[in-house]
Protein backbone atom coordinates (compact mmCIF):
# COMPACT_ATOMS: atom_id res chain seq x y z
CA UNK A 1 0.00 0.00 0.00
CA UNK A 2 1.43 3.05 -0.82
CA UNK A 3 -0.43 6.32 0.88
CA UNK A 4 1.28 9.54 0.91
CA UNK A 5 -0.42 11.60 3.18
CA UNK A 6 -1.92 14.95 1.96
CA UNK A 7 -0.80 18.10 2.94
CA UNK A 8 -4.29 19.73 4.07
CA UNK A 9 -2.57 22.62 5.49
CA UNK A 10 -0.64 24.09 2.49
CA UNK A 11 -1.85 27.61 1.43
CA UNK A 12 -3.37 26.79 -1.94
CA UNK A 13 -6.26 25.01 -0.37
CA UNK A 14 -8.99 27.03 1.33
CA UNK A 15 -10.38 25.86 4.76
CA UNK A 16 -13.72 25.41 2.81
CA UNK A 17 -12.27 22.74 -0.10
CA UNK A 18 -10.32 21.01 2.62
CA UNK A 19 -13.47 20.54 4.82
CA UNK A 20 -15.64 19.40 1.75
CA UNK A 21 -12.86 17.13 0.21
CA UNK A 22 -12.34 15.93 3.68
CA UNK A 23 -16.11 15.27 3.77
CA UNK A 24 -16.88 13.16 0.45
CA UNK A 25 -14.11 11.40 0.83
CA UNK A 26 -15.46 10.28 4.40
CA UNK A 27 -18.80 9.97 3.03
CA UNK A 28 -18.27 8.22 -0.75
CA UNK A 29 -14.59 7.40 0.03
CA UNK A 30 -16.22 4.13 0.07
CA UNK A 31 -17.20 3.22 -2.96
CA UNK A 32 -13.61 3.79 -4.77
CA UNK A 33 -11.44 1.68 -2.25
CA UNK A 34 -9.09 -0.79 -4.18
CA UNK A 35 -11.17 -3.43 -2.60
CA UNK A 36 -14.57 -2.35 -3.29
CA UNK A 37 -13.40 -1.44 -6.80
CA UNK A 38 -12.96 -5.28 -6.76
CA UNK A 39 -16.78 -6.10 -6.42
CA UNK A 40 -17.88 -2.99 -7.87
CA UNK A 41 -16.11 -3.08 -11.55
CA UNK A 42 -17.58 -7.28 -12.07
CA UNK A 43 -20.89 -6.15 -11.01
CA UNK A 44 -21.31 -3.34 -13.47
CA UNK A 45 -19.67 -5.74 -16.31
CA UNK A 46 -22.61 -8.50 -14.93
CA UNK A 47 -25.38 -6.02 -15.12
CA UNK A 48 -24.61 -4.74 -18.78
CA UNK A 49 -24.07 -7.90 -20.64
CA UNK A 50 -26.53 -10.76 -18.65
CA UNK A 51 -29.78 -8.61 -20.11
CA UNK A 52 -27.72 -8.45 -23.46
CA UNK A 53 -27.02 -12.00 -23.44
CA UNK A 54 -31.31 -12.17 -22.66
CA UNK A 55 -30.50 -14.76 -19.77
CA UNK A 56 -33.05 -11.96 -18.18
CA UNK A 57 -35.01 -10.67 -20.46
CA UNK A 58 -33.82 -6.94 -21.56
CA UNK A 59 -37.38 -5.30 -20.80
CA UNK A 60 -37.58 -6.21 -17.40
CA UNK A 61 -33.78 -5.55 -16.38
CA UNK A 62 -32.31 -2.92 -18.31
CA UNK A 63 -28.55 -2.62 -19.00
CA UNK A 64 -26.31 0.20 -17.26
CA UNK A 65 -26.22 1.35 -21.05
CA UNK A 66 -30.17 1.91 -21.34
CA UNK A 67 -29.80 3.28 -17.53
CA UNK A 68 -27.20 6.10 -18.93
CA UNK A 69 -29.12 7.07 -21.73
CA UNK A 70 -32.20 6.69 -19.39
CA UNK A 71 -30.72 9.18 -17.07
CA UNK A 72 -29.26 12.02 -20.63
CA UNK A 73 -32.72 11.76 -22.04
CA UNK A 74 -34.51 12.57 -18.77
CA UNK A 75 -31.81 15.66 -18.14
CA UNK A 76 -32.29 16.82 -21.58
CA UNK A 77 -36.28 16.48 -21.91
CA UNK A 78 -37.83 16.24 -18.58
CA UNK A 79 -35.05 18.69 -16.53
CA UNK A 80 -34.39 16.06 -14.13
CA UNK A 81 -31.92 18.04 -12.00
CA UNK A 82 -34.69 20.52 -11.49
CA UNK A 83 -36.82 17.64 -10.08
CA UNK A 84 -34.11 16.81 -7.62
CA UNK A 85 -33.84 20.22 -6.41
CA UNK A 86 -38.04 20.48 -5.88
CA UNK A 87 -37.61 17.07 -4.03
CA UNK A 88 -34.76 18.27 -1.95
CA UNK A 89 -36.60 21.41 -1.47
CA UNK A 90 -39.48 19.95 -0.13
CA UNK A 91 -37.61 17.31 1.90
CA UNK A 92 -35.50 20.18 3.90
CA UNK A 93 -38.67 21.97 4.28
CA UNK A 94 -40.42 19.22 5.96
CA UNK A 95 -37.24 17.73 7.78
CA UNK A 96 -36.44 21.32 9.10
CA UNK A 97 -39.77 21.71 10.15
CA UNK A 98 -39.76 18.63 11.83
CA UNK A 99 -36.11 19.15 13.43
CA UNK A 100 -36.90 22.94 14.71
CA UNK A 101 -40.45 21.37 16.62
CA UNK A 102 -39.43 17.84 17.71
CA UNK A 103 -35.69 19.05 19.70
CA UNK A 104 -37.30 21.72 22.04
CA UNK A 105 -40.47 19.52 22.67
CA UNK A 106 -38.39 16.57 23.63
CA UNK A 107 -35.99 18.94 25.63
CA UNK A 108 -39.37 20.28 27.44
CA UNK A 109 -40.39 17.08 27.74
CA UNK A 110 -37.44 15.15 28.81
CA UNK A 111 -36.68 18.06 31.08
CA UNK A 112 -39.68 18.69 33.04
CA UNK A 113 -41.97 16.10 34.68
CA UNK A 114 -45.73 17.90 34.93
CA UNK A 115 -44.45 18.95 31.14
CA UNK A 116 -43.88 15.63 30.55
CA UNK A 117 -47.07 14.02 32.05
CA UNK A 118 -49.30 16.72 29.91
CA UNK A 119 -48.10 16.09 26.94
CA UNK A 120 -46.08 12.68 26.29
CA UNK A 121 -49.82 10.79 26.60
CA UNK A 122 -51.05 12.15 22.96
CA UNK A 123 -47.60 11.84 21.14
CA UNK A 124 -48.10 7.90 22.49
CA UNK A 125 -51.16 7.88 20.84
CA UNK A 126 -50.91 9.70 17.81
CA UNK A 127 -46.98 8.34 17.12
CA UNK A 128 -47.65 4.54 16.66
CA UNK A 129 -50.00 5.51 13.91
CA UNK A 130 -48.08 4.70 9.79
CA UNK A 131 -47.25 7.57 8.71
CA UNK A 132 -48.41 6.51 5.40
CA UNK A 133 -51.87 6.03 6.91
CA UNK A 134 -52.28 10.37 7.05
CA UNK A 135 -52.14 10.08 3.23
CA UNK A 136 -55.48 9.96 2.60
CA UNK A 137 -56.99 12.64 5.28
CA UNK A 138 -53.84 14.78 4.01
CA UNK A 139 -54.92 14.95 0.57
CA UNK A 140 -58.64 15.50 1.76
CA UNK A 141 -57.53 18.48 4.07
CA UNK A 142 -54.81 20.01 2.42
CA UNK A 143 -56.11 19.20 -0.94
CA UNK A 144 -53.45 17.75 -3.78
CA UNK A 145 -50.25 20.36 -3.57
CA UNK A 146 -47.15 21.21 -1.91
CA UNK A 147 -48.91 21.92 1.83
CA UNK A 148 -49.76 18.19 1.79
CA UNK A 149 -46.27 16.87 0.61
CA UNK A 150 -44.39 19.11 2.91
CA UNK A 151 -46.64 17.96 5.98
CA UNK A 152 -46.38 13.78 5.21
CA UNK A 153 -42.82 14.44 5.42
CA UNK A 154 -42.81 16.58 8.52
CA UNK A 155 -45.22 13.78 9.94
CA UNK A 156 -42.43 11.01 8.87
CA UNK A 157 -39.19 13.29 10.54
CA UNK A 158 -41.04 14.41 13.46
CA UNK A 159 -41.94 11.02 15.99
CA UNK A 160 -38.55 9.78 15.79
CA UNK A 161 -36.89 12.96 16.65
CA UNK A 162 -38.98 14.17 19.37
CA UNK A 163 -38.69 10.33 21.47
CA UNK A 164 -35.37 9.87 20.91
CA UNK A 165 -34.61 13.24 22.00
CA UNK A 166 -36.97 13.37 25.04
CA UNK A 167 -35.45 9.60 26.11
CA UNK A 168 -31.51 10.91 25.81
CA UNK A 169 -32.57 14.18 27.81
CA UNK A 170 -34.89 12.21 29.94
CA UNK A 171 -32.04 9.51 30.61
CA UNK A 172 -28.90 12.59 31.45
CA UNK A 173 -26.66 11.53 34.05
CA UNK A 174 -27.78 12.38 36.95
CA UNK A 175 -24.20 13.45 38.36
CA UNK A 176 -23.82 15.70 35.59
CA UNK A 177 -26.68 17.83 36.41
CA UNK A 178 -25.88 17.19 40.42
CA UNK A 179 -22.99 18.66 40.08
CA UNK A 180 -23.80 21.76 38.28
CA UNK A 181 -26.57 22.00 40.82
CA UNK A 182 -24.40 22.06 43.81
CA UNK A 183 -22.39 24.92 42.48
CA UNK A 184 -25.74 26.85 41.67
CA UNK A 185 -26.72 26.10 38.09
CA UNK A 186 -30.44 27.46 37.24
CA UNK A 187 -32.45 25.31 34.88
CA UNK A 188 -31.62 27.20 32.04
CA UNK A 189 -27.88 26.91 32.39
CA UNK A 190 -28.79 22.80 32.81
CA UNK A 191 -30.54 22.61 30.03
CA UNK A 192 -28.04 24.88 27.53
CA UNK A 193 -24.72 23.59 28.87
CA UNK A 194 -25.59 20.14 30.60
CA UNK A 195 -28.77 18.84 29.32
CA UNK A 196 -28.02 19.35 25.52
CA UNK A 197 -24.92 18.51 25.30
CA UNK A 198 -25.21 15.49 26.92
CA UNK A 199 -27.28 14.60 24.74
CA UNK A 200 -25.82 15.59 21.35
CA UNK A 201 -24.96 12.13 20.20
CA UNK A 202 -28.34 10.86 20.59
CA UNK A 203 -30.33 13.74 18.95
CA UNK A 204 -28.16 13.82 15.43
CA UNK A 205 -28.98 9.75 15.37
CA UNK A 206 -32.55 10.49 15.86
CA UNK A 207 -32.43 13.16 13.39
CA UNK A 208 -30.63 10.29 11.39
CA UNK A 209 -33.64 8.50 11.75
CA UNK A 210 -36.18 11.04 10.68
CA UNK A 211 -34.34 11.50 7.67
CA UNK A 212 -34.89 7.76 6.72
CA UNK A 213 -38.27 7.95 7.59
CA UNK A 214 -39.09 11.42 5.74
CA UNK A 215 -37.49 10.40 2.24
CA UNK A 216 -39.71 7.27 2.52
CA UNK A 217 -42.72 9.92 3.08
CA UNK A 218 -40.92 12.08 0.36
CA UNK A 219 -41.28 9.27 -2.12
CA UNK A 220 -44.76 8.86 -1.01
CA UNK A 221 -46.00 11.97 -0.80
CA UNK A 222 -44.67 12.92 -5.09
CA UNK A 223 -46.30 9.65 -5.96
CA UNK A 224 -50.02 10.48 -4.50
CA UNK A 225 -50.00 14.19 -5.47
CA UNK A 226 -47.91 16.74 -7.36
CA UNK A 227 -46.17 17.52 -10.72
CA UNK A 228 -43.23 17.57 -9.73
CA UNK A 229 -40.37 15.79 -8.28
CA UNK A 230 -38.74 12.46 -8.25
CA UNK A 231 -41.25 10.40 -6.83
CA UNK A 232 -43.85 11.73 -9.53
CA UNK A 233 -41.35 11.14 -12.31
CA UNK A 234 -41.14 7.49 -11.04
CA UNK A 235 -44.74 6.91 -11.15
CA UNK A 236 -44.47 8.70 -14.99
CA UNK A 237 -41.72 6.28 -15.88
CA UNK A 238 -43.86 3.34 -14.84
CA UNK A 239 -47.08 4.83 -16.63
CA UNK A 240 -45.13 4.63 -19.67
CA UNK A 241 -43.11 1.12 -18.85
CA UNK A 242 -40.08 3.23 -19.45
CA UNK A 243 -38.36 0.71 -16.79
CA UNK A 244 -34.67 2.79 -17.19
CA UNK A 245 -35.61 5.74 -16.27
CA UNK A 246 -37.55 3.99 -12.90
CA UNK A 247 -33.98 2.30 -11.83
CA UNK A 248 -32.63 6.27 -12.72
CA UNK A 249 -35.34 7.30 -10.27
CA UNK A 250 -34.46 4.77 -7.86
CA UNK A 251 -31.12 5.35 -7.55
CA UNK A 252 -31.56 9.28 -7.42
CA UNK A 253 -33.13 8.66 -4.23
CA UNK A 254 -30.97 6.43 -2.59
CA UNK A 255 -27.87 8.25 -3.10
CA UNK A 256 -30.03 11.49 -1.61
CA UNK A 257 -30.42 9.14 1.05
CA UNK A 258 -27.08 8.27 1.65
CA UNK A 259 -25.94 11.91 1.42
CA UNK A 260 -28.10 13.31 4.05
CA UNK A 261 -26.97 10.82 6.80
CA UNK A 262 -23.35 11.51 5.50
CA UNK A 263 -23.58 14.97 6.11
CA UNK A 264 -25.41 14.42 9.49
CA UNK A 265 -22.21 12.06 10.57
CA UNK A 266 -20.22 14.78 9.44
CA UNK A 267 -22.08 17.09 11.48
CA UNK A 268 -21.70 14.80 14.65
CA UNK A 269 -17.94 14.71 13.72
CA UNK A 270 -17.71 18.62 13.90
CA UNK A 271 -19.79 19.46 16.76
CA UNK A 272 -18.36 16.21 19.24
CA UNK A 273 -14.96 17.18 19.14
CA UNK A 274 -14.87 15.74 22.46
CA UNK A 275 -16.10 12.17 21.49
CA UNK A 276 -12.91 12.13 19.66
CA UNK A 277 -10.06 11.68 22.25
CA UNK A 278 -12.02 8.35 23.14
CA UNK B 1 -20.35 25.15 60.46
CA UNK B 2 -22.26 21.93 59.11
CA UNK B 3 -24.98 20.69 61.19
CA UNK B 4 -27.31 17.62 60.62
CA UNK B 5 -30.16 17.22 63.45
CA UNK B 6 -31.43 14.10 63.24
CA UNK B 7 -32.03 13.23 59.94
CA UNK B 8 -33.71 10.31 58.41
CA UNK B 9 -34.08 9.02 54.84
CA UNK B 10 -36.73 6.52 53.78
CA UNK B 11 -36.88 5.41 50.09
CA UNK B 12 -39.98 3.21 49.01
CA UNK B 13 -38.69 0.43 46.85
CA UNK B 14 -40.23 -1.99 44.60
CA UNK B 15 -39.16 -5.53 44.98
CA UNK B 16 -39.39 -7.66 42.34
CA UNK B 17 -42.15 -9.38 42.88
CA UNK B 18 -43.96 -5.86 42.45
CA UNK B 19 -44.35 -4.95 46.74
CA UNK B 20 -43.50 -1.79 47.70
CA UNK B 21 -41.04 -1.97 50.41
CA UNK B 22 -39.75 0.39 53.02
CA UNK B 23 -36.01 1.18 52.73
CA UNK B 24 -33.94 3.52 55.62
CA UNK B 25 -31.03 4.84 54.53
CA UNK B 26 -30.06 6.97 57.66
CA UNK B 27 -31.88 6.75 60.71
CA UNK B 28 -31.89 9.82 63.48
CA UNK B 29 -27.99 10.73 61.85
CA UNK B 30 -26.65 14.10 63.74
CA UNK B 31 -23.43 15.38 63.05
CA UNK B 32 -21.75 18.81 64.13
CA UNK B 33 -18.54 19.37 61.49
CA UNK B 34 -16.69 22.77 62.26
CA UNK B 35 -14.78 24.42 60.63
CA UNK B 36 -11.37 23.60 59.09
CA UNK B 37 -11.81 19.93 59.92
CA UNK B 38 -11.70 16.90 57.97
CA UNK B 39 -14.17 14.57 58.29
CA UNK B 40 -14.51 10.94 56.80
CA UNK B 41 -17.63 8.92 56.45
CA UNK B 42 -16.55 5.14 56.74
CA UNK B 43 -18.65 2.67 56.58
CA UNK B 44 -19.28 -0.97 54.45
CA UNK B 45 -20.64 0.00 50.95
CA UNK B 46 -24.95 0.54 51.06
CA UNK B 47 -25.19 1.93 54.69
CA UNK B 48 -26.36 5.32 53.86
CA UNK B 49 -23.09 7.28 53.93
CA UNK B 50 -23.22 8.54 49.98
CA UNK B 51 -27.01 9.39 50.36
CA UNK B 52 -26.61 11.20 54.15
CA UNK B 53 -23.67 13.25 51.99
CA UNK B 54 -26.12 13.91 49.18
CA UNK B 55 -28.55 15.35 52.04
CA UNK B 56 -25.71 17.76 53.36
CA UNK B 57 -25.28 19.11 49.87
CA UNK B 58 -28.88 19.94 49.20
CA UNK B 59 -29.22 17.62 46.99
CA UNK B 60 -31.96 15.00 48.15
CA UNK B 61 -34.41 16.00 50.55
CA UNK B 62 -34.32 14.11 53.85
CA UNK B 63 -37.22 12.08 55.22
CA UNK B 64 -37.30 14.26 58.54
CA UNK B 65 -34.42 16.00 59.96
CA UNK B 66 -32.62 19.54 59.08
CA UNK B 67 -29.11 20.55 58.06
CA UNK B 68 -27.92 23.87 58.44
CA UNK B 69 -24.54 25.22 56.70
CA UNK B 70 -23.65 28.28 58.58
CA UNK B 71 -27.04 28.76 60.25
CA UNK B 72 -28.52 28.73 56.42
CA UNK B 73 -31.39 26.06 56.66
CA UNK B 74 -30.27 24.06 53.05
CA UNK B 75 -33.86 22.50 52.07
CA UNK B 76 -36.89 23.46 52.89
CA UNK B 77 -38.88 21.09 54.93
CA UNK B 78 -41.26 18.83 53.09
CA UNK B 79 -44.60 18.84 52.47
CA UNK B 80 -46.46 17.11 55.26
CA UNK B 81 -50.22 17.88 54.73
CA UNK B 82 -52.60 17.96 51.69
CA UNK B 83 -52.61 21.82 51.31
CA UNK B 84 -49.27 21.88 52.20
CA UNK B 85 -48.61 19.38 49.09
CA UNK B 86 -50.31 21.50 46.82
CA UNK B 87 -49.04 24.53 47.85
CA UNK B 88 -45.31 22.58 47.23
CA UNK B 89 -46.08 20.98 44.01
CA UNK B 90 -47.09 24.60 42.98
CA UNK B 91 -44.01 25.89 43.68
CA UNK B 92 -41.43 23.42 42.30
CA UNK B 93 -44.18 22.92 38.60
CA UNK B 94 -40.93 23.88 36.62
CA UNK B 95 -38.29 23.55 39.53
CA UNK B 96 -36.55 20.72 41.04
CA UNK B 97 -36.79 21.82 45.23
CA UNK B 98 -32.62 20.94 45.01
CA UNK B 99 -32.29 23.54 42.39
CA UNK B 100 -31.38 27.16 42.74
CA UNK B 101 -33.74 29.40 40.15
CA UNK B 102 -34.88 29.07 36.71
CA UNK B 103 -32.95 31.26 34.90
CA UNK B 104 -30.63 32.93 37.07
CA UNK B 105 -27.61 30.93 37.93
CA UNK B 106 -26.96 31.61 41.95
CA UNK B 107 -25.60 29.05 44.37
CA UNK B 108 -27.55 28.49 47.63
CA UNK B 109 -24.36 27.74 49.44
CA UNK B 110 -20.69 28.24 49.76
CA UNK B 111 -19.72 24.43 48.94
CA UNK B 112 -18.15 22.23 46.58
CA UNK B 113 -18.99 18.51 45.70
CA UNK B 114 -17.09 15.68 44.31
CA UNK B 115 -18.31 12.74 43.12
CA UNK B 116 -17.14 8.91 42.75
CA UNK B 117 -16.24 9.38 39.00
CA UNK B 118 -15.02 12.49 39.03
CA UNK B 119 -18.31 14.25 37.25
CA UNK B 120 -16.45 16.78 34.74
CA UNK B 121 -18.12 17.38 31.85
CA UNK B 122 -16.87 15.80 29.06
CA UNK B 123 -17.90 17.95 26.34
CA UNK B 124 -16.13 20.88 27.53
CA UNK B 125 -12.27 21.27 27.53
CA UNK B 126 -10.27 21.70 31.21
CA UNK B 127 -10.59 24.86 31.02
CA UNK B 128 -14.24 25.47 30.10
CA UNK B 129 -15.13 23.08 33.08
CA UNK B 130 -13.43 25.41 35.73
CA UNK B 131 -14.42 28.54 33.75
CA UNK B 132 -18.17 27.00 34.00
CA UNK B 133 -18.20 26.81 37.88
CA UNK B 134 -16.85 30.09 38.13
CA UNK B 135 -19.50 31.53 35.95
CA UNK B 136 -22.27 30.21 38.09
CA UNK B 137 -20.64 32.14 40.80
CA UNK B 138 -20.94 35.06 39.07
CA UNK B 139 -17.26 35.89 38.03
CA UNK B 140 -16.57 38.22 34.96
CA UNK B 141 -15.16 36.62 31.57
CA UNK B 142 -11.96 37.93 32.19
CA UNK B 143 -11.53 36.95 35.77
CA UNK B 144 -12.67 33.77 35.43
CA UNK B 145 -10.18 32.69 32.84
CA UNK B 146 -7.45 34.19 35.05
CA UNK B 147 -8.77 32.40 38.67
CA UNK B 148 -9.18 28.37 36.43
CA UNK B 149 -5.79 29.10 34.93
CA UNK B 150 -4.27 29.73 38.90
CA UNK B 151 -6.14 26.61 40.15
CA UNK B 152 -5.40 24.29 37.07
CA UNK B 153 -1.70 25.36 37.85
CA UNK B 154 -2.22 24.06 41.67
CA UNK B 155 -3.14 20.79 40.52
CA UNK B 156 -0.88 20.69 37.83
CA UNK B 157 -3.05 20.81 34.63
CA UNK B 158 -2.28 24.73 33.33
CA UNK B 159 -0.13 22.94 30.66
CA UNK B 160 -3.33 20.65 29.31
CA UNK B 161 -5.65 23.17 29.58
CA UNK B 162 -7.27 22.97 26.48
CA UNK B 163 -7.75 18.95 26.43
CA UNK B 164 -10.74 17.36 26.79
CA UNK B 165 -11.51 15.16 29.69
CA UNK B 166 -11.36 12.07 28.21
CA UNK B 167 -7.66 12.72 26.86
CA UNK B 168 -6.76 12.83 30.50
CA UNK B 169 -5.80 9.88 32.95
CA UNK B 170 -8.18 8.65 35.79
CA UNK B 171 -6.15 10.78 38.24
CA UNK B 172 -5.92 13.81 36.07
CA UNK B 173 -9.62 14.06 35.76
CA UNK B 174 -9.84 13.63 39.34
CA UNK B 175 -7.44 16.64 40.01
CA UNK B 176 -10.00 18.35 37.58
CA UNK B 177 -12.35 18.23 39.52
CA UNK B 178 -10.22 18.99 42.74
CA UNK B 179 -9.59 22.01 40.60
CA UNK B 180 -13.16 22.53 39.75
CA UNK B 181 -14.42 22.19 43.34
CA UNK B 182 -11.48 24.40 44.53
CA UNK B 183 -11.75 27.69 42.11
CA UNK B 184 -15.08 28.85 43.78
CA UNK B 185 -13.26 28.85 47.33
CA UNK B 186 -15.90 27.20 49.04
CA UNK B 187 -15.52 27.05 52.74
CA UNK B 188 -16.70 23.32 52.20
CA UNK B 189 -16.01 20.66 50.12
CA UNK B 190 -18.16 17.62 49.92
CA UNK B 191 -16.38 14.64 48.82
CA UNK B 192 -18.05 10.90 47.48
CA UNK B 193 -15.13 8.41 47.37
CA UNK B 194 -13.06 10.43 45.05
CA UNK B 195 -10.19 8.04 45.34
CA UNK B 196 -12.22 5.00 44.81
CA UNK B 197 -11.73 4.73 40.87
CA UNK B 198 -7.70 5.60 40.92
CA UNK B 199 -5.45 2.97 41.20
CA UNK B 200 -3.14 2.94 44.20
CA UNK B 201 -0.25 4.61 43.56
CA UNK B 202 -2.47 7.49 41.98
CA UNK B 203 -4.21 7.39 45.18
CA UNK B 204 -1.68 8.04 47.75
CA UNK B 205 0.04 10.89 45.36
CA UNK B 206 -4.12 12.62 45.29
CA UNK B 207 -4.31 12.09 49.08
CA UNK B 208 -1.25 14.08 49.66
CA UNK B 209 -2.25 16.20 46.65
CA UNK B 210 -5.49 17.18 48.89
CA UNK B 211 -3.83 17.23 52.52
CA UNK B 212 -1.55 19.72 50.65
CA UNK B 213 -4.32 22.06 49.39
CA UNK B 214 -5.94 21.85 52.21
CA UNK B 215 -3.51 22.59 54.34
CA UNK B 216 -3.40 26.08 52.27
CA UNK B 217 -6.82 27.02 52.01
CA UNK B 218 -7.88 25.45 55.30
CA UNK B 219 -11.53 24.26 54.10
CA UNK B 220 -13.84 21.93 55.38
CA UNK B 221 -14.06 18.78 53.44
CA UNK B 222 -16.36 16.00 54.43
CA UNK B 223 -15.79 12.65 52.84
CA UNK B 224 -16.89 9.60 52.54
CA UNK B 225 -15.03 6.44 52.07
CA UNK B 226 -14.92 2.58 52.49
CA UNK B 227 -11.14 2.75 52.73
CA UNK B 228 -10.15 2.61 56.42
CA UNK B 229 -6.14 3.72 56.04
CA UNK B 230 -7.32 6.57 54.10
CA UNK B 231 -9.77 7.86 56.20
CA UNK B 232 -7.25 7.30 59.54
CA UNK B 233 -4.48 8.97 57.63
CA UNK B 234 -6.85 11.91 56.78
CA UNK B 235 -8.72 12.51 58.91
CA UNK B 236 -8.98 14.73 62.05
CA UNK B 237 -12.75 12.78 63.04
CA UNK B 238 -13.79 9.88 61.68
CA UNK B 239 -18.08 8.66 61.52
CA UNK B 240 -18.21 4.99 61.48
CA UNK B 241 -21.98 4.17 59.88
CA UNK B 242 -23.40 0.87 60.13
CA UNK B 243 -25.86 -0.34 57.83
CA UNK B 244 -29.48 -1.16 57.99
CA UNK B 245 -30.58 1.07 59.17
CA UNK B 246 -27.60 3.70 58.27
CA UNK B 247 -26.87 5.04 61.67
CA UNK B 248 -23.51 6.55 63.48
CA UNK B 249 -21.79 3.21 65.53
CA UNK B 250 -19.38 5.43 66.61
CA UNK B 251 -16.99 8.63 66.29
CA UNK B 252 -13.36 8.09 66.70
CA UNK B 253 -11.18 11.25 66.96
CA UNK B 254 -7.50 10.93 65.52
CA UNK B 255 -5.58 13.56 67.34
CA UNK B 256 -2.25 12.25 65.65
CA UNK B 257 -0.34 15.20 65.12
CA UNK B 258 0.60 16.39 60.85
CA UNK B 259 2.29 15.97 58.77
CA UNK B 260 1.38 12.61 59.18
CA UNK B 261 3.57 9.52 57.91
CA UNK B 262 1.34 6.50 56.26
CA UNK B 263 3.63 3.79 58.31
CA UNK B 264 2.79 5.77 61.86
CA UNK B 265 2.51 3.18 64.71
CA UNK B 266 -0.35 5.19 66.15
CA UNK B 267 -2.55 5.37 62.94
CA UNK B 268 -1.82 1.93 62.73
CA UNK B 269 -3.29 1.18 65.62
CA UNK B 270 -6.60 3.29 65.26
CA UNK B 271 -7.31 1.48 62.04
CA UNK B 272 -6.65 -1.87 63.98
CA UNK B 273 -9.42 -1.11 66.39
CA UNK B 274 -11.75 0.44 63.14
CA UNK B 275 -11.12 -2.58 61.68
CA UNK B 276 -12.07 -4.98 63.90
CA UNK B 277 -15.42 -3.01 64.99
CA UNK B 278 -15.88 -2.78 61.23
CA UNK B 279 -15.29 -6.45 61.00
CA UNK B 280 -17.55 -7.79 64.45
CA UNK B 281 -20.71 -5.98 62.58
CA UNK B 282 -20.43 -7.81 59.31
CA UNK B 283 -19.68 -10.80 61.29
CA UNK B 284 -22.93 -10.19 63.64
CA UNK B 285 -25.10 -8.76 60.45
CA UNK B 286 -24.17 -12.38 58.49
CA UNK B 287 -25.34 -14.73 61.46
CA UNK B 288 -28.95 -12.89 61.74
CA UNK B 289 -28.63 -13.37 57.67
CA UNK B 290 -28.62 -16.50 58.21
Amino acid sequence: MHYTPRNYGSKGISLLTRESWLFLKNAFGSIFSREFIKVLLPLLVLWEIVPRLNIIPRTLIPTLSDVALAFWDLTLNKGFFLHIIYSLGKFLAGLLIAIFLAIPIGIFMGWNIPIRKHTLPLFQILAPIPPPAWVPITIIIFGIGLPMQIYLIFLGAFYPILFNTYQAIKDTDPRYLSSARVFGASELTLILRVYIWNALGAIIMSVKTGVAIALVMLVIAEMYGGRSGIGYLLVEAKDFFQIPAMVVCMLTLGLIGWFSIELLKFAELKLALWKVGR
Amino acid sequence: MIEARRISKFFSIVNKDGIAEGLTACLSVSLSIGKGEIITLLGPSGCGKSTFLEILAGLQAPTEGEVYIDGVRVLEPLPSTRNEMEEYRKKYRFLSPLANDLIRDRPKHDIAMIFQDYAVFPWMTVLQNVTFTLKLRGLAHVEREKQALIYLGKVGLASSANKYPSQLSGGMRQRLAFARALSVEPKAILMDEPFAAVDLLTRERLQDDLLNLWKSSGITIVMVTHDVAEAVYLSDEIVIFSPSPGTIRNLFRVDVPRPRRRDDPALAEIQERISRLLKYDLDNESEYSI
